[in-house]
């Protein structure tokens, strides 16, 4: 045994994720689901970056299509109505009806309006010193091709024809060319921010789907390493729970072949009459007997192990008196460590008050807790019983204690967490060869708990333990109903 | 040459029925129609003529001054023949029927008295588009129809508004009887 279990220590300080898979065993023992819900939260929160990153991203597009075709009508209707206006003009030049000419000079002014219009909000959104620099040239070179109209206007209502052209070509073509190089500036400028907007959206682009894939590729990751874990977590606490069964089923069959050997060969020389004289066969029976009891009491543990495994409430909680309890496992003790170089130190405060428990619970309890302190209290052991009222830890209300203290070997800082787990036998304990099942503190822990109280441990390495047992206080109606019934047995204070 | 075309246009205008004597224009049944309406005299806002007595009225009217004070060739501007504000241009202005008026016109331009024609609108819009349009025209509009695209310009001082204002024109202007 001991060989095996220094090949599995130097199989597992080998291995290089073994510190992985102990974080993993703790992480499982605790709740394997608690990692899913965390990677969910971890998805969850990822998704909500891809969905804003996104929506941003959308928001960005749909501004520039917006802001492109707004643009282009406003530059389009600019351009058009500029040339409606020179168009208009000439249009009066085509008739010498007045009233058309009148209406050609209305729609020419109209058209007019309409750029001014225009090139004011051109000029309210300039942001750019070129647009703003821009939109001062159009609004002034505009109102020079005004005037300049104005004036052919006039002269081809009046009916100089003649002169109204000669004003055109010298003045308003010139002044109309400056606006149509004005307007193509604008239509280059506006060309030039869309390309500029189309660069940002690309890049904006680029970069979402790199924070998409990246996204995307870190919750695989997580969700592989999840589910990774929480498989390989499993399969640990399988393989553990596996070994600690192989390590039960040897400890059993060793505790077992023990007693079964002693009492075969007791009985072999009882048969073969071997045994002679009175004395020799009562030595040869208190054998027989001590031996029977001890299998005996490892199948009761066994069973009771296998009756708390499905966690019910087996006992009743009624308030009890302690020290009927404590006079009966004092004396069990007493007895058991009778004629052995055991020290047994019970210390026990008078007028302690009713506690909630069952009576065979918290003796059983005691009795696995002084059997441990027995058995691993060392070559003398001396073991303290203390039963004493404190405060609970929540501070406002009283308990009552039972520790069982020993100077024996310890337990390792690093094992504390693991010794009330089923089957966990300490390696040193093994290597020690102490004998057991595992089952003492597990069985101890189960009983306590299904009554409401706890226990706790405090343990030095090569110094001692002690194990307490936390009972709650009676209280409220409770008191009421114990009186008659526990009142008789407060006589029997150690 | 000239001379002779001037001739021949007299002789036209000669065998031409007359339409509308002044005297006849002095028969409408004044009494029986509703209260009139002033005519005013309309000017672009650029001109800075703000009172025109009735004779240069008149003059302006019959083409025979065609340039203002400051230079800028006048445009006479005229609503089409027949309706009621240029009977009353005719009436009280010009003294002339809307035959005599043409003849007026053609005789001027081909002796060289006059250098342009009104202009006919049929719009009273159109008149105040026109006016608006051009810095030397003047015209005549109701005063329901003027607004502050153009501006009136007083006669003999007065405005259509006060009393012995000349021009008026009724709601329904009696047809000059041929």
């Amino acid at each position: 045994m001991t060989s095996r279990l220094k090949f599995i220590a130097q199989r597992q300080s080998a291995y290089p994720m073994s510190w992985i898979d102990r974080m993993l065993r703790a992480a499982s023992r605790h709740k394997a689901i608690v990692l899913l819900l965390l990677v969910c939260c971890g998805v969850a929160v990822i998704g909500a970056f891809v969905i804003r990153d996104l929506h941003a991203a959308d928001v960005e597009a749909q501004q520039m299509y917006t802001g492109s075709v707004h643009g282009l009508q406003r530059i389009g209707e600019l351009q058009y109505d500029a040339q409606e206006t020179r168009r208009a003009t000439l249009y009066a030049l085509t008739t010498s009806d007045s009233n058309l000419q009148v209406e050609y000079a209305d729609q020419s002014r109209n058209a007019d309006q309409r750029v001014k219009d225009g090139i004011e909000e051109y000029a309210r959104q300039a942001k750019l010193p070129g647009e703003v620099s821009l939109a001062k040239r159009l609004a002034h070179d505009w109102a020079g091709y005004l005037s300049v109209r104005d004036e052919v206007l006039a002269s081809i209502l009046e009916g100089s024809t003649k002169e109204a052209v000669n004003l055109d070509l010298s003045g308003g073509v010139p002044a109309f060319e400056l606006v149509r190089q004005d307007l193509n500036q604008v239509k280059r400028l506006y060309d030039q921010d869309a390309s500029q907007r189309l660069a940002n959206l690309g890049a904006s682009w680029r970069r979402s789907s790199w924070k998409l894939i990246g996204i995307l590729a870190f919750t695989f990751v997580l969700s592989g390493t999840a589910v990774w874990a929480v498989q390989r977590g499993r399969m640990l606490n399988a393989i553990h729970l596996a070994k600690l069964q192989m390590e039960f089923v040897a400890s059993v069959s060793h505790e077992l072949r023990t007693p079964v050997a002693v009492m075969s060969s007791a009985a072999d020389n009882l048969a073969d009459g071997l045994i002679e004289g009175r004395a020799s066969l009562q030595k040869y029976g208190a054998l027989l007997q001590k031996q029977s009891r001890r299998m005996g009491e490892l199948v009761d543990e066994i069973l009771l192990f296998a009756a708390t495994e499905d966690r019910e409430n087996r006992y009743i909680l009624q308030p009890l008196e302690i020290y009927p309890i404590i006079e009966s496992i004092v004396a069990s003790s007493e007895a058991l460590i009778q004629g052995t170089d055991v020290a047994f130190h019970p210390q026990i405060e008078p007028s302690l008050p009713l506690v909630m428990g069952d009576p065979v619970a918290i003796s059983q309890c005691l009795q696995n807790l002084i059997g441990n302190a027995i058995k691993y209290g060392g070559d003398h052991p001396r073991i303290t019983l203390r039963v004493f009222s404190a405060p609970a830890d929540n501070g406002s209300e009283e308990e009552v204690r039972i520790s069982v203290g020993d100077r024996g070997i310890g337990i390792d800082p690093s094992e504390l967490s693991r010794i009330f787990d089923p089957f966990y036998r300490s390696p040193s304990v093994n290597a020690a060869q102490i004998h057991g099942t595992g089952l003492g503190l597990s069985l101890a822990k189960r009983i306590a708990e299904s009554i409401g109280a706890r226990i706790t441990v405090v343990s030095e390495l090569s110094v001692g333990s002690t194990f307490t047992l936390h009972l709650q206080n009676a209280k409220g109606d409770d008191l009421q109903t114990a009186v008659g019934a526990s009142r008789p047995a407060s006589s029997a204070r150690v | 040459m000239r001379r002779l075309i001037s001739l021949l246009v007299a002789m036209a205008l000669a065998t031409m029925p007359q339409a509308v004597s002044a005297l006849e224009l002095s028969s409408w049944d004044l009494q029986q129609s509703p209260a009139p309406e002033a005519l005013v005299i309309v000017v672009n806002h650029s001109n800075e003529l703000n009172n025109l007595s009735f004779s240069e009225l008149r003059s302006i009217f019959l083409g025979r001054r065609s340039h203002w004070a400051d230079g800028r060739r006048i445009t006479l501007v005229m609503r089409e023949p027949g309706e009621a504000e240029r009977r009353v241009v005719l009436r009280e202005i010009c003294g002339m029927s809307e035959d005599q008026l043409k003849s007026h016109f053609i005789r001027g331009l081909y002796t060289g008295e006059i250098l342009t024609t009104p202009k006919t609108l049929s719009t009273p819009a159109g008149v105040r588009k026109f006016i608006f349009n051009v810095p030397g025209a003047i015209g005549y509009l109701r005063l329901s129809d003027v607004d502050a695209s153009v501006k009136a310009v007083r006669i003999d001082k007065l405005l259509p508004e006060e009393r012995g204002y000349r021009l008026h024109v009724r709601v329904q202007e009696p047809e000059p009887r041929d």
